[in-house]
């Protein structure tokens, strides 16, 4: 017997699903100049960034899994939603790739990019299993499900609307570095893109946490335990170092993180103590 | 051939129906029997999407193309299910989130353990559960693809049919994705031959039967697969599956057809 949804929020959504999955943003290499980037290479640290920011959207499976054995995968709408989000993040994924794939080759004098073709498309980022779920594999996601009920969905919207803030720092940071408008550009059109996401994540996030103080204490406990950014599994200990110096380090960086902790303190039932941890678990973040 | 995941995410779309006069159904409604056959296969589709958190529970979800598979099958299925609900919200029958949110809470203990089986069966039998995984997928595809084709035929209907010929095409696509993953690994490996052997002849069952009731598998099968016609159907789909490595003989969807009383 499945317990009805007593921690449902009382009032109906404003962000439209249905007109988001209609208006779902495929490819986005025709707003890329390839060509630009191939004849201005980026700097290697940019490249590697960017390499890095292409893993974390592309990791959307593994994320899902963890998400899908749990009463989330029960409510259809935000379903309808992770299957747009995931494609949406597949063409991100695949757009950095390509601006990776031509500058790298343009560097070397190699690959596609430098011979005036088209660098491949890229297929999905594969993360191997236990590093994929963060010592917490599907059984045991699963059976924690059993008894968490509908609130989960709520602490899942709150790993989303984290994850999403900690890349938009990155993206920001991406565009302060950039002395590319090929990249500007295209880091403007992919932050377009996700700017939806947040908008959900966010409204789900309120709604939910505000509603019920369960789902806002699986939030934090989820919040707590994640390894952060979602998908990290997937980037090698030195990349991920090298991603947090970038996106975090330095007097700038500090500032942001600040941010980001003060963000994650001020969402319905967080405390500041879940808001540290976060902070703290950035991974690969500067040594203290 | 090998399958081209390339291509297959650059060339991935929604299916479209907006040049598709729906509203013609007003005049000319489809039967209640055909209705209820629609609406079995609109709640597979939107079923998709947990059929792949079951996949991503196994070791499948590791592999990169299979990764982008997912993704853009995912959302075709997705979008499967809205055009074959827009057909039915012609006839004032509503599926919308709310419906399948319903649908989902009703299939109780059993789907709360499926991820949990299917990962642990998953972690026993080691990589060459895939190749369960996509033999099972490829067998199913290739019963939607034989289910809309004898919907399109037995309904004789323009509208309708011009949507699911649109359809199947889409579903073409992912039977060649599983049917060349399944050959692959089929292939390569004896121990994942009588696996799955094993696996299809011993627990598949028609597409939709894990979240639908038995007396509704048994009208959509007896409304498609019904008769000559519908053996022959059910034939071909049984000799493409058979056809691959290990699963010589097989007669999968004749057998579920007897087993359902489905008359030949």
């Amino acid at each position: 017997m499945t317990r009805s949804p007593s921690t449902e929020p009382a009032e109906p959504a404003e962000f439209d699903v249905r007109a988001f999955a209609r208006t779902a943003h495929g490819s986005l290499r025709d707003d890329l100049d390839l060509e630009a980037v191939a004849a201005s290479p980026l700097a290697p640290d940019l490249v590697a960034v960017l390499a890095a920011l292409a893993t974390l959207e592309g990791a959307t499976m593994a994320h899902l899994r963890n998400v899908l054995v749990t009463n989330t995968h029960k409510d259809a709408r935000v379903t309808a939603f992770l299957v747009t989000w995931a494609f949406e993040k597949f063409w991100i994924a695949d757009a950095l790739r390509a601006i990776v794939d031509v500058s790298a080759g343009a560097s070397t004098g190699q690959g596609a990019g430098s011979a005036g073709g088209e660098p491949p498309l890229h297929t999905g980022t594969a993360v191997s299993g236990g590093a994929a779920s963060g010592g917490r594999g599907p059984v045991r996601r699963a059976f924690a499900g059993i008894t968490q009920g509908w609130a989960v969905i709520g602490a899942h919207m709150a790993v989303g609307l984290v994850d999403d803030r900690m890349l938009g720092t990155a993206y920001a940071r991406v565009a302060e570095s950039s002395t590319s408008a090929t990249l500007d550009a295209a880091v403007a059109r992919i932050v377009a893109v996700k700017e939806r996401h947040t908008r959900f994540f966010e409204e789900e996030v309120q709604r939910r946490l505000t509603a019920s103080p369960r789902a806002a204490r699986l939030a934090r406990r989820e919040l707590r335990r994640t390894a952060w950014p979602l998908g990290a599994a997937a980037l090698t200990a030195e990349q991920r170092a090298a991603f947090s110096r970038f996106a975090y380090g330095g007097p700038e960086g500090d500032a942001r993180v600040v941010e980001l902790e003060r963000g994650i303190g001020s969402l319905p039932g967080m405390d500041a103590r879940t808001a540290a941890i976060v902070r703290r678990g950035l991974a690969g973040r500067r040594a203290a | 051939m090998a399958f081209d995941i390339d291509r297959y995410t650059a060339t991935s779309v929604s299916v479209n129906w907006d040049d598709l006069d729906l509203e013609g159904f007003r005049d000319d409604p489809l039967p209640p029997a055909s209705l209820r056959t629609l609406r079995y296969m609109a709640d597979v589709e939107y079923h998709t999407v947990c059929y792949t958190r079951d996949l991503l529970t196994t070791p499948s979800h590791r592999e990169a193309d299979v990764s982008a598979f997912m993704t853009m099958w995912n959302r075709e299925e997705f979008w499967h299910g809205e055009a074959l609900a827009a057909v039915l919200a012609m006839h004032d029958i509503t599926v919308d989130y709310d419906v399948l949110k319903a649908s989902r809470l009703k299939l109780g203990w059993k789907d709360r353990l499926d991820p949990i089986k299917q990962s642990v069966l998953g972690s026993l039998v080691g990589a060459d559960f895939v190749a369960v995984h996509m033999s099972w997928g490829a067998a199913n595809e290739w019963s939607a693809i034989t289910a809309y084709q004898r919907m399109a035929e037995l309904e004789e209907h323009p509208v309708l049919a011009e949507l699911l010929r649109r359809i199947a095409k889409q579903e073409a696509r992912h039977v060649a994705f599983y049917t060349s993953q399944a050959r692959e690994r089929l292939a390569a490996s004896t121990k994942a031959q009588k696996v799955t052997r094993f696996a299809l002849s011993r627990f598949w069952a028609p597409v939709g039967s894990s979240i639908n009731s038995t007396e509704d598998v048994r009208h959509v099968m007896t409304h498609l697969m019904s008769g000559p016609e519908g053996r022959r159907a059910a034939r071909k789909v049984d000799e493409s599956i058979s056809g691959m490595p290990g699963l010589q003989g097989l007669t999968i969807v004749q057998d579920a057809l007897d087993e359902l009383g489905v008359p030949a």
